[in-house]
């Protein structure tokens, strides 16, 4: 069974054109800034929001057959826009048996699926999804092997996978989020790119911090650690854009 | 006899056109301000011209007064000179019937007044250019072109506009509204080509001068139509269309009401041009799909190319150019008609009456409910169609007569007949605008989900529960909520949809406006939602006492929650090829939606839409305004989704520190 949160309809943000998203539950890491944080633990997540008195619970088993039809019904869409369902989370990757059949399912439909994944999962997972997948879209966060620890991660293995996939002729699109005293110092920058460049990446997304999730923290009566960090201004944006543009061709979401 | 009435008539507008002194502004380059009716010295003259036009004037917009697109193809064909030639032919034609003959004389009357005032005009820019307040070239422009419109058909792109606004002008002094300047991209583009192969005129002159018209169309609703397919199926967007498109867009007024007719093959560079003026935050255009209006108007035996060269008038009404008269309207309730069945055909909360059709009790099933409810719309229909009638018949259409109206409308000249009495080459029509599909889908869903299929609650029950507004039903209150709402692509609630537009669109069929025409039907309210809501009574969809009712043809509002792609699918389901008038589909979307990047999301979105049979879609920019409002009135913006970097969100979930950052990136975009 596949452990979700929620689908969500006209996702334009992750991936080429009009996407279904998928969340699933359960994640290896622990980004301290992460926005979806209900999708963090494998069990349902209870939010209730103070501003409206509403409750939520999010999290369900499911079958590939039970979400088909739910994904299936903006085909339309995706065929007119080159979109289609992204399998987010979370990490969906810790899902990949699971989700095998239900990529496959999709793919059979027509559908074209992306998995978004921070990529610190064993190899042998990607190899039982990248026959139904058209592209992943890949979180690069650090180049420094201590700050990956920190959340969770390790470099070597997200470093590793990229190059397989590359090698294996999948479409991998590089994401990186610009965290606030994590990631956006001139040396994290630098390093990045370096290591990236090494391994022959040309493009990049670049993905400013924000923090929209804060509510959910509150809603799950968790404190969240970015609460009061402001996002990046124009300026800080654009210089950080410029030392990235250097190395590849990069893209702001 | 009768037609001595528009003798009179034609008096008055003549002196109406000619009395004033013609008011030219030093920014012009195109004349023609109906504000000469206000300031003139000569008030007493004046006063006695406006009420003999007034005498004989007291049309309303029910009553066939505006709301039309006048035939402007055909006096920038053969020019101002020559329809006073074709009235003459015509009267030559009928010398023998005296009524036509005073007919025609009287339109004559009003066409020569016509041509004085725009000679006046002219004097008055020759006058002007001894002012070293005036600019010398632009006076001289104005009273060139006046002149060459005076004495034949326009030559140039500039005599073109300048004759088709003056004929708007005279509409306005004649006390009209919402007077469409059509197809502009169409009549006046033989013109504008022309003009830039022969290189006099640039795209840039071409937008000045357009700015200079619209900027003037501010206090109004004047439909501009762009695009649209021809006969063979091409898609018609010309340079024009770019012109027209920008000039409306560097003008930033609401009153020109700029209506795309979106084909499948619409070039995609120009309708991502739309779609970024839409985004400025302005709203314009209105996207319309080409072949749902017309397949919709062929319903009604137009002749082909008729159809194809259908415009709007006022906000949406689709309309055959130039050959009906002037448009009416009317709105349509429909969630008050619960209310009649629960409370024994009399309103609880307001003084309306309807039938008493059974006992409520006596209704056992969902099938019994609906057959209810169609009979209470039936003759809900049939009442509204009297009342539109009789408020036609009682009016002695000769009494008031239109003459100069007439001659922008085919084949009044030709026929001798004013435009109301037999003139236009089709019947009037009559467009009954439906309220509240969105309230009365989720209202039959929950009565379904409800009462027939949890059995909940009885009809006893939940009539009680409204009646009290649901206080002390809020547990009833909130299972009504939750059933199924209509805008989710969910089929439980999806099919009423359908049903209400196949349902109603079958009921005003049968019927016949007083010269023949047909009353079709619109989902589209412009606000009177908000009105009609405020004295309808709770409905079953669990929706409070005076809350509005859904919007024009969108479900209601904060309800479709699942999504743009969910909504468009619901919304495409039913027939709109019934909805001949039109249909409205406000949907709001965050400004960074509209950045070239999420263009190409939001293009396919309505693309998607229109091809799977959805009919008008008019896009707004969430506005900063909006943002605010939402942050004080969550419980209006349930559905306000806002869009960055790669993540969604409902703008009213939210924290308040990260709506501010939303509104000011807002500001900064």
């Amino acid at each position: 069974m596949l452990n979700i949160s929620n689908i969500q309809h006209f996702s334009v943000g992750d991936g080429e054109g009009i996407r279904t998203t998928v969340f699933f539950k359960g994640c290896n890491l622990r980004c301290p800034w992460c926005h979806n944080p209900e999708n963090l633990s494998t069990s349902p997540a209870v939010l209730t929001y103070s501003s409206t008195g509403k409750t939520e619970t999010l999290g369900r088993l499911v079958s590939a057959e039970d979400i088909l039809p739910e994904l299936l019904e903006d085909k339309d869409f995706y065929d007119e826009s080159n979109g289609g369902v992204t399998l987010s989370g979370g990490e969906a990757m810790l899902q990949a048996s699971e989700i095998a059949p239900l990529a496959s399912m999709l793919k059979e439909n027509g559908v074209s699926v992306l998995v978004d994944t921070a990529g610190c999962v064993a190899y042998s997972s990607f190899q039982i999804l990248n026959p139904f997948i058209s592209g992943y879209l890949f979180d690069f966060k650090t180049a420094d092997e201590n700050k990956y620890r920190e959340i969770g991660g390790n470099l070597e293995v997200v470093v590793e996978n990229i190059r397989r996939l590359n090698e294996d002729g999948m479409t991998v699109w590089i994401r990186i989020p610009l965290i606030p005293n994590f990631n956006t110092s001139q040396r994290s920058i630098q390093a990045i790119c370096e290591r990236l460049s090494d391994i022959g990446i040309r493009h990049v997304d670049l993905l400013p911090f924000h923090r929209l999730g804060s509510a959910k923290y509150e809603a799950m009566g968790l404190e969240y650690a970015y609460k009061s960090q402001q996002p990046l201004t124009k300026e800080e944006l654009g210089n950080i854009e410029a030392i990235y543009k250097a190395y590849f061709s990069v893209k702001i979401e | 006899m009768s037609a001595d009435y528009s003798s009179i008539r034609a008096n008055g507008i003549y002196s109406l056109f000619t009395l004033p002194n013609p008011v030219i502004l030093k920014s012009e380059w195109i004349a023609g301000n109906k504000h000469s009716l206000f300031c003139d010295e000569n008030e007493l003259v004046l006063n006695y011209a406006k009420n003999m036009v007034d005498r004989f004037s007291q049309r309303s917009f029910i009553t066939n007064k505006d709301h039309y697109a006048p035939d402007y193809e055909h006096i920038l064909r053969v020019g101002l000179p020559g329809m006073i030639d074709e009235i003459d032919t015509s009267l030559e034609v009928h010398k023998n019937d005296s009524d036509k003959t005073t007919t025609l004389q009287a339109m004559k009357k009003t066409l020569c007044g016509f041509s004085e005032m725009i000679r006046k005009y002219m004097l008055q820019a020759e006058a002007l250019m001894s002012s070293p307040d005036f600019n010398k070239e632009r006076l001289q422009f104005i009273a060139n072109n006046c002149h060459a419109i005076v004495v034949g058909p326009p030559k140039t792109f500039a005599q073109a506009l300048q004759l088709v606004w003056f004929c708007h002008t005279a509409f306005l002094m004649e006390g009209r509204y919402a007077m469409a300047l059509g197809r502009m991209d169409r009549y006046l583009y033989p013109f504008y080509k022309a003009d830039i192969d022969q290189g006099i005129l640039t795209d840039e002159m071409v937008i000045e001068l357009l700015e200079n018209v619209f900027i003037r169309l501010q206090d109004d609703v004047v439909n501009i139509c762009i695009g649209g397919q021809n006969i063979r199926g091409e898609c018609e967007v010309n340079e024009l269309s770019r012109c027209i498109l920008r000039a409306v867009r560097s003008c930033n007024v609401p009153g020109p009401n700029l209506s795309l007719r979106y084909t499948k093959n619409t070039p995609d560079d120009f309708f991502d041009e739309c779609l970024e003026t839409i985004g400025t935050g302005l709203g314009y255009p209105a996207i319309m799909n080409d072949d749902v209006n017309i397949a919709a108007l062929k319903k009604y035996g137009y002749a082909e190319e008729d159809v194809y060269g259908y415009s709007m008038v006022g906000c949406i009404e689709n309309f055959v150019t130039g050959k009906q008269p002037p448009w009416s309207d009317g709105r349509f309730d429909t969630p008050r008609f619960f209310d009649y069945i629960f409370n024994n055909g009399v309103s609880a909360t307001n003084r309306s009456v309807g039938a008493d059709l059974c006992k409520l009790e006596d209704i056992s099933s969902m099938a019994d409910f609906m057959n209810v409810f169609e009979k209470q719309l039936s003759l809900g229909v049939d009442e509204y169609v009297f009342k539109f009638n009789s408020s036609n018949d009682s009016i002695n259409q000769k009494f008031f007569a239109e003459p100069f109206l007439s001659c922008f409308c085919r084949d009044c000249i030709g026929r001798g007949l004013d435009i109301n009495c037999g003139g236009s080459i089709y019947p009037s029509v009559h467009g009954a605008a439906l309220m509240g599909i969105g309230t009365v889908s989720d209202s039959l869903a929950a009565i379904e989900k409800v009462v027939f299929v949890d059995k909940a609650a009885t009809l006893v029950e939940l009539r009680d529960a409204m009646n009290a507004n649901f206080e002390g039903y809020g547990e009833l209150r909130q299972k009504l909520l939750e059933a199924p709402k209509y805008g989710n692509n969910d089929a439980f609630v999806d099919k009423y949809a359908v049903w209400f537009i196949d349902c109603l669109g079958s009921l005003f069929e049968k019927k016949k406006t007083r010269d023949g025409g047909g009353i079709y039907i619109a989902a589209a309210a412009n606000v009177s939602n908000i009105h009609a809501g405020k004295i309808i009574n709770a409905t079953p969809d669990g929706r409070l006492r005076s809350e509005p009712l859904s919007d024009a043809a969108s479900p209601t509002y904060g309800r479709d929650t699942r999504g743009a792609t969910s909504t468009v699918n619901s919304l495409s389901k039913p027939d709109y090829t019934k909805v001949a008038c039109g249909s409205v589909v406000n949907q709001k979307f965050s400004p960074s939606m509209f950045t070239p990047e999420k263009r190409r999301k939001l293009m396919p979105l309505i693309k998607t839409y229109f091809k799977n049979g959805g009919q008008e879609i008019q896009i707004n920019a969430t506005s900063r305004e909006t943002l605010i409002d939402a942050m004080e009135h969550p419980d209006k913006y349930q559905n306000l989704v806002v869009r960055v970097s790669g993540f969604s969100a409902f703008y009213v979930t939210l924290d308040k520190d990260v709506q501010l950052d939303i509104l000011n990136r807002t500001q900064q975009e």
